[in-house]
């Protein structure tokens, strides 16, 4: 029998899977809580965003992105170092727990959990850039505040079986 | 033994780091810990040095973890050495993948240092009783 995630599309698209597999990556790896917001990310000078891409009975990916502010922050908590700007350690924080938050989002569906891999993890970093996906199957989005910083998470489905 | 060696496989340098951290937190001192960025880098370590332990992620470029084990394996390397597998893939069949490939273990990430004191120190007090 040919498996289908279409039959359940309400688990794929459930957000409360994205908030617990946020809370649980921030809690067990950084020792920290964060909590959904209905706040905007603030504008800064210099942002990061990682891509972590889905492959197999899902295709899209798992997108973080956040401010530099943010992102030393986070980076510092997963560390135990302290950064003053976004060096390849800072990156490579950040597109872990990218990587991390797309495990444990597919990790939360049982039939994707066997049934998608996971790209390595890209990470961007500048200004004035976007992530554009043509009509995509779902998109599920969340701020996110932590430790007087914010951050969001995309998850964006192009494709399903 | 004297002093733990530990072979840590993982692309990330960070991750490798928080690896070394649990494992210390989880008391294995004294501990010499190696590093590889792939599993290819990995067999490299391997072939000149000695280690008592191996932990590592599935999810690597230019080899993943469950290559670097079967050829770990099939060359005869660090026979009789533990490995552990820490990766972001949790399912039911990534795990026996692994524990066919050779791992004695698996860790999800994310992970607490409980957990890998858990998974790891049995492992290491068989070592250890050798």
């Amino acid at each position: 029998m040919t498996l289908s995630l279409r039959e359940n599309l309400h688990l794929v698209t459930d957000p409360r899977n994205l908030d617990s597999s946020v809370e649980e990556v921030f809690n067990m790896m950084l020792g920290a809580a964060c909590r959904p917001t209905e706040l905007a990310l603030a504008e800064e000078p210099e942002t990061i965003t990682a891509v972590v891409g889905f492959g197999g009975l899902l295709s899209g990916a798992c997108v973080f992105r956040s401010g530099a502010t943010a992102a030393l922050v986070i980076a510092g908590k997963l560390t135990g170092m302290e950064f003053s700007e976004i060096d390849d350690t800072v990156k490579d924080a950040i597109g872990e727990v990218c990587n991390m938050l797309a495990g444990a989002w597919k990790g939360g569906v049982p039939d994707l959990s066997a049934n998608c891999g996971l790209s390595i993890p890209a990470v961007i970093t500048g200004s004035n850039y976007h992530i554009h996906v043509q009509a995509p199957e779902f998109r599920l989005h969340h701020v996110y505040e932590f430790e007087d910083t914010a951050f969001e998470v995309t998850i964006i489905c192009d494709g399903l079986q | 033994m004297s002093e733990m060696r530990v072979l840590i496989v993982d692309d990330s340098s960070v991750m490798r780091k928080i690896v070394e951290r649990s494992l210390r937190q989880a008391g294995l001192e004294p501990m010499v810990v190696l590093e590889a960025g792939s599993g290819v880098e990995g067999l490299q370590v391997l072939s000149g040095q000695t280690v008592h332990l191996i932990l590592s992620d599935i999810n690597m470029p230019s080899m993943d973890g469950l290559e670097f084990l079967r050829q770990l394996r099939g060359q005869n390397l660090a026979e009789g050495v533990p490995v552990v597998m820490i990766t972001t893939e949790s399912s039911e069949e990534h795990v026996k993948q692994a524990i066919l490939a050779g791992a004695q273990g698996y860790i999800r990430k994310p992970f607490t240092a409980e957990q890998v004191k858990e998974r790891v120190l049995p492992l290491v007090a068989a070592v250890e009783g050798r």
